[in-house]
């Protein structure tokens, strides 16, 4: 089923919290809403679930206005953040209630029910109670009890916040398989970029009760819409600087922009480097700028180099590949030139300047 | 020396207040069954914020609790008799109100009495649950009523459990004010047999004793219950 968010507006107690959310969710899709705490994400899948009421605008599900109609009335799938399994019914019983309410034949739940806990690989455990179910056993009750009545949108609010790592990482494979089984509209909300990304097929960007931007994992990643996206999406290095046709200036370095930024006349801007898009050198090549090495901190596949380069604001922190880091053989102390491969620039709002600022960057 | 008790005529008395305890446990039980739906409802009032409804619930709620229950026993035994008089002159209904027990009056103080402090407990328990569990009650499609009646109530009852096994209590001992007004129950019981004898303190001990060991039963059957009721919360995962 399809879903339609149209210019809705959220306030609690004169607190602006949405602000003229448009959203358009095509049927089979998996999407997660990915925002800063208090951007207005859960609120907005609240609206959809018909928990919460919308102040302005319209929630349309396969083009059917339902703005009106209470959660009851929508048949969706919600799995609560901190999954409100009914604590006083067991595994089976949580799971059979909403077909028990809508009075479906014995026969008919008992086959639904066993059907369901297969699928959630909790057959073994349908007599216990919540209560003896470890964190990722209840999110998998919860998934269940939300699939019960076969509804046709699945919304999941923060679905693995409170597991461990490991459980996470588990459940978000197996959440992915589980849609491409079932292939249920599915809006989940998440602060958590990376689960984003491993999850959804497309990601909503949310900040401060706006979208900023939609779009697939890879295209918000390399084509960030805003300077929000750009920060919020991985470690970055701002700058702050000036943009000039396709030419961006940071502190007397001039950097050849790849898209170029959309300001034709002189313009104050925000200059975004990725770390893995900042080249070090050991002797200073064109368009380098001179970096002292702070800590060298070994990640794995990867090494993060942090650095403070005193003309451009202080810290700076590059990635570097492995081997790449190997032939360099950097140590704190050493003096180094950087390079950005990659610049990406954003024209600064007069009303951004101060919390960027704040930010420390 | 006199003994300071004196032990047979103490036996001697156990029969007689055991005769009176019928209606100590009658008033107990009938007070409480009739107040727990009371309290129930007053409860429910107060949290879905019925209008007017809402505000008749506070004010009763706040008096009851705001006045003695032996004053409380007077206006009912005293008063009502005399309200109902003067409606039924007004409005011309044939109402013998000397033909209402003094029970009945007891009956009624103490419905609305425990009523009040129950609902309470029961406003309190209900509050207690969280707020997700109704919300999933009604994603998976029921409506507040079933949502309250079938996910809500049954956990809130069971926070409610100890503290209503403590109104229980204080309601058995309460009853001993039904005497007052001419309730023959246990401690009306012990003030005859007493009086007949003027052995109050022997006759006052045993009666405490009486009262206690029903106490102790009721605190046995209130664990027993609590621990039935429990039996889904507190366990470890396995």
């Amino acid at each position: 089923m399809s879903i339609v968010v149209r210019e809705v507006e959220k306030a609690f107690d004169a607190t602006p919290v949405l602000r003229g959310v448009s959203l358009e969710i095509p049927d089979g899709e998996l999407v997660a809403l990915l925002g800063p705490s208090g951007c207005g994400k859960t609120t907005l899948l609240r609206i959809i679930a018909g928990l919460e009421s919308a102040d302005a605008g319209e929630v349309r599900h396969d083009g059917e206005d339902v703005s009106a109609r209470s959660a009851r009335e929508r048949n969706v799938g919600v799995v609560f953040q901190h999954y409100a399994l009914f604590r006083h019914m067991t595994v089976e019983e949580n799971v059979a209630f909403a077909l028990r309410v809508r009075r479906r034949p014995r026969a008919q739940v008992a086959a639904r029910v066993a059907e369901l806990l297969r699928l959630v690989q909790l057959e073994g455990l349908k007599g216990r109670y919540p209560q003896q179910l470890s964190g990722g056993q209840r999110q998998r009750v919860a998934l269940a009890r939300a699939l019960a009545t076969e509804p046709r949108i699945l919304l999941l609010d923060e679905p693995f916040g409170a597991l461990d790592a490991r459980v996470r990482q588990e459940l978000r494979r197996w959440l992915r398989r589980l849609h491409d089984e079932l292939h249920v509209t599915s809006v989940f909300v998440t602060h958590d970029q990376e689960e984003a990304f491993e999850v959804a097929d497309r990601v909503v960007l949310m900040n401060a009760g706006r979208v900023e931007q939609v779009g697939t994992p890879a295209q918000v990643f390399e084509e960030p819409a805003s300077a929000f996206v750009m920060r919020f999406l991985g470690a970055v290095n701002a700058f702050k600087g000036w943009v000039e046709g396709d030419r961006a200036f940071v502190s007397g370095l001039d950097l050849e922009l790849v898209a170029p930024a959309s300001a034709a006349h002189r313009a104050r801007a925000h200059v975004f480097v990725r770390p893995h898009e900042l080249d070090v050198h050991r002797a200073p090549v064109p368009g380098s700028f001179a970096a002292n090495v702070d800590r060298v901190l070994p990640l794995g596949a990867a090494v993060r180099i942090e650095l403070s380069a005193p003309g451009f604001g202080g810290m700076v922190e590059a990635e570097l590949d492995v081997r790449r880091s190997e032939a360099l053989a950097l140590a704190p102390g050493d003096a180094v030139h950087l390079s950005p491969r990659r610049v990406r620039v954003f024209p600064s709002r007069e009303d951004e300047l101060d919390s960027l600022t704040a930010s420390g960057l | 020396m006199e003994p300071l008790l004196d032990y047979p005529f103490m036996v001697s008395v156990v029969p007689a207040l055991l005769r009176a305890l019928p209606v100590t446990l009658n008033v107990t039980v009938v007070s409480m069954s009739l107040a727990l739906p009371l309290a129930l409802a007053t409860a429910l009032v107060r949290i879905s914020r019925v209008p007017v409804l809402r505000h008749v619930a506070a004010l009763y709620v706040s008096f009851m609790r705001g006045t003695p229950l032996l004053v409380q026993i007077y206006l009912a035994y005293y008063g009502l008799p005399k309200v109902l008089n003067h409606l039924g002159d007004r409005y011309g209904w044939s109402l013998d109100v000397s033909s209402i027990p003094a029970i009945a009056f007891i009956y009624l103080a103490f419905t609305l009495n425990v009523g009040a402090y129950a609902s309470e407990t029961f406003r309190a328990a209900i509050e207690a649950i969280d707020r997700g569990q109704m919300e999933a009650a009604l994603s998976v499609g029921m409506t507040r009523w079933q949502g309250m009646r079938r996910i809500v109530l049954p956990q809130a009852l069971t926070i409610a459990l100890p503290s209503l096994g403590n109104t229980v209590i204080a309601l058995l001992k309460d009853t001993s004010l039904a005497f007052l007004v001419s309730v023959v129950e246990l401690m009306g019981e012990a003030k005859i047999q007493a009086a007949r004898g003027l052995q109050f303190f022997e006759v006052y001990l045993v009666a405490a004793l009486v009262y206690w060991v029903i106490c102790i039963g009721i605190e046995r059957g209130m664990a027993v219950l609590e621990r039935r009721v429990r039996r889904y919360e507190g366990l470890s995962p396995a």
